[in-house]
């Protein structure tokens, strides 16, 4: 099918519809900035998606109104055909926790933590236990290499080291969807490429990816790649 | 109950890894409450004392009433009030108070027959003899007296006392500025012959309001009043009330002072707190699991500091005998006593001060961090 904007997906297949998303903000109270304006998606079950474009061109804003972390100002998100903007905060904060795994261009890790228990934030409203917290934390580090980090603070790692561990802790849920916001703008390029990798395993396993990045290469590993500009898909 | 368990834990955590923000909230808390709790404890130990002193007592108190004030009364009474039926002693004293040098003591005169059984000397002898005294070990204390020892009081220099006995230490907290002598002394020391402060008069139970009646009989042209146990103890719970009353005011204002204190502490890294909490909620976290965690950490904190403060409250009467806060509810006592206070820690002032604790961390804490977990985690996470 093609969807608006020129999106790929069967009816379907899709995971997630945007109509008409608008965002905008007000500066000192005077002046509305529009962030993004009138964006319709459709995104596939299981694609990768890359959406690019220069420095406030609204890509950040659009994946955090898609990843439930902001509100639109106008206009709906659908997630399996359901209006997810209308739900509460208590609902969408399940959905996060069920279906959507973070990853973000500054890490946001928690300074006070260790590398485990960072990644093992989320499982502790859930009731896990210590145990199996730990494990699942561990077995995910040792995924991205750094099983010997295991109790490291955030401070104690490089760049790359610290994005590896947010991208464990975007996983600890088994998400549907990732969703990643400048994911290799602050790491080097050998850690780049690791990523993008494992983005792309991710993707190859049925995990929807979503990626808001200036790296062009992503584009060779994306299904489709939108181009932003000025709040608007161009 | 995992989740809950969980959070518990991870709260404290938290507060183990805030160590420095931990010790300063907890220290506000100690700082703010122990004085609070330490008053509470002397004033509930005096009034405890003091009812027991009014239950140990005389039935009934006959004085005469001059001005709407308690009045001498003329001893000429006293043999007409003991043939009254069901009246079982009767007991005539007088208290003053007078100067000893720059000192006020207070000065008890009682027939020796008439001194109870609770009352012992910690050394030498109760008085036997004319211008004998024993006195209380405040007193001793403060003027070096020995037993042999002679002086005179300022209101009848002529007259001169001979010291024979003191009060023990752990005696009635009244007794350390005593002076105890015979009725016919203090009669002579005020220079008030044949009356007496009041009398009091131990009756057979249930007798009291007979006994009101033929007291009636024989005073009807005096103006008296006449006050039961009861009365008493009310007077001094009455007494105590007030006292805790005026000082609990007092405590508000520097309460108030206090929550500012406590608010500035409490907000240490709030901004860090806040970021946190956008990751929490961006994570997964509903916005009530991020309050009870921080509910968590409040009473944690508040459990640690209510108790640390009982726990020097505690060190702060039975180890330095309530210095500067005794004075507030025992008249005529220095800043620094010298004998150990009565103290009683009760569980509601306790339970009171840990709810005051965790009210005030509360407020610190509680409304920025249901502001930081209600917005969108993108703003919390600037």
């Amino acid at each position: 099918m093609e969807g608006i904007n020129g999106v790929t997906g069967s009816v379907d297949e899709i995971m997630i519809r945007t109509e008409n998303l608008c965002k905008s903000y007000r500066q000192h109270s005077q002046y509305e900035v529009r962030a993004i304006y009138d964006i319709s998606v459709n995104i596939s079950k299981s694609s990768f998606m890359v959406f690019n474009g220069p420095s406030g061109s609204g890509k950040t804003t659009l994946l955090n109104i898609i990843g439930t972390l902001d509100r639109p100002t106008a206009g709906k998100v659908f997630m399996y055909g359901e209006e997810i903007t209308s739900f509460s905060d208590i609902a969408l904060a399940r959905l996060r926790r069920e279906k959507i795994g973070f990853i973000f261009q500054d890490f946001h890790l928690i300074p006070r933590l260790t590398s485990w228990e960072n990644v093992a934030y989320p499982l502790i409203p859930l009731g896990a236990g210590f145990t199996e917290r730990f494990e699942r934390a561990k077995f995910l580090l040792e995924k991205m290499g750094l099983g010997d980090r295991l109790e490291h603070a955030p401070e104690e790692l490089s760049g790359g080291q610290q994005q590896r561990v947010a991208i464990a802790r975007a996983l600890i849920n088994n998400p549907e969807i990732i969703i990643a916001d400048e994911p290799t703008s602050n790491i080097d390029d050998e850690t780049s490429a690791h990523v993008r990798q494992f983005l792309g395993e991710l993707n190859a396993r049925g995990v929807t990816i979503l990626v808001a990045t200036h790296d062009t290469l992503f584009e060779k590993i994306a299904d489709v790649t939108f181009k932003m500009k000025n709040g608007r898909i161009v | 109950m995992n989740k809950h368990f969980n959070l518990l834990f991870l709260a404290t955590e938290n507060l183990l890894r805030h160590r420095t923000k931990t010790i300063v909230v907890c220290l506000c808390i100690v700082a703010i409450l122990t004085p609070f709790i330490t008053a509470i404890a002397i004033s509930e130990g005096v009034r405890e004392k003091s009812l027991i002193s009014v239950n140990a007592g005389a039935d009934l108190y006959l004085t005469f009433d001059e001005f709407g004030r308690n009045a001498a009364v003329p001893l000429k009474y006293l043999d007409e009030i003991k043939k009254i039926f069901g009246v079982t002693k009767v007991t005539p004293r007088i208290i003053g108070r007078g100067f000893l040098q720059n000192k006020l003591a207070v000065i008890v005169g009682l027939n020796k027959e008439d001194i109870p059984e609770s009352i012992s000397c910690i050394s030498g002898r109760m008085f036997e003899n004319a211008n004998e005294v024993v006195v209380g070990h405040e007193l001793a204390r403060h003027f070096h007296l020995n037993i042999g020892d002679q002086f005179s009081m300022r209101c009848q220099q002529r007259k001169t006392f001979t010291v024979v006995g003191f009060f023990s230490s752990d005696s009635s907290i009244w007794g350390s500025s005593l002076i105890f002598m015979s009725f016919r002394d203090a009669g002579e020391l005020f220079g008030k012959q044949d009356v007496s402060t009041d009398i009091q008069i131990y009756s057979l139970p249930g007798h009291n309001s007979e006994i009101a009646t033929d007291l009636y009989d024989i005073l009807q042209n005096e103006p008296y009043r006449l006050q039961d146990k009861h009365m008493i103890g009310l007077y001094v719970k009455k007494g105590f009330m007030l006292k805790e009353g005026v000082f609990s005011a007092l405590y508000l204002v520097a309460f108030a002072l206090g929550v500012p204190a406590i608010l500035v502490a409490a907000g240490f890294g709030l901004s860090e707190r806040k970021k946190e909490i956008g990751i929490m909620k961006a994570t997964g976290w509903q916005t009530l699991e991020v309050l009870e965690l921080i509910s968590f950490e409040q009473l944690l904190i508040s459990l640690m500091g209510a108790t640390i403060a009982i726990l020097l409250s505690i060190l702060w009467v039975k180890g330095f005998r309530g210095v500067f806060i005794a004075q507030f509810f025992i008249a005529e006592i220095t800043m620094l006593p010298k004998f150990p206070l009565p103290a009683r820690f009760l569980p509601l002032p306790c339970l009171l001060s840990f709810f005051l604790a965790f009210l005030m961390t509360m407020v610190g804490s509680v409304y920025s961090s249901w502001r930081a977990s209600t917005v969108s985690p993108v703003v919390s996470m600037k």
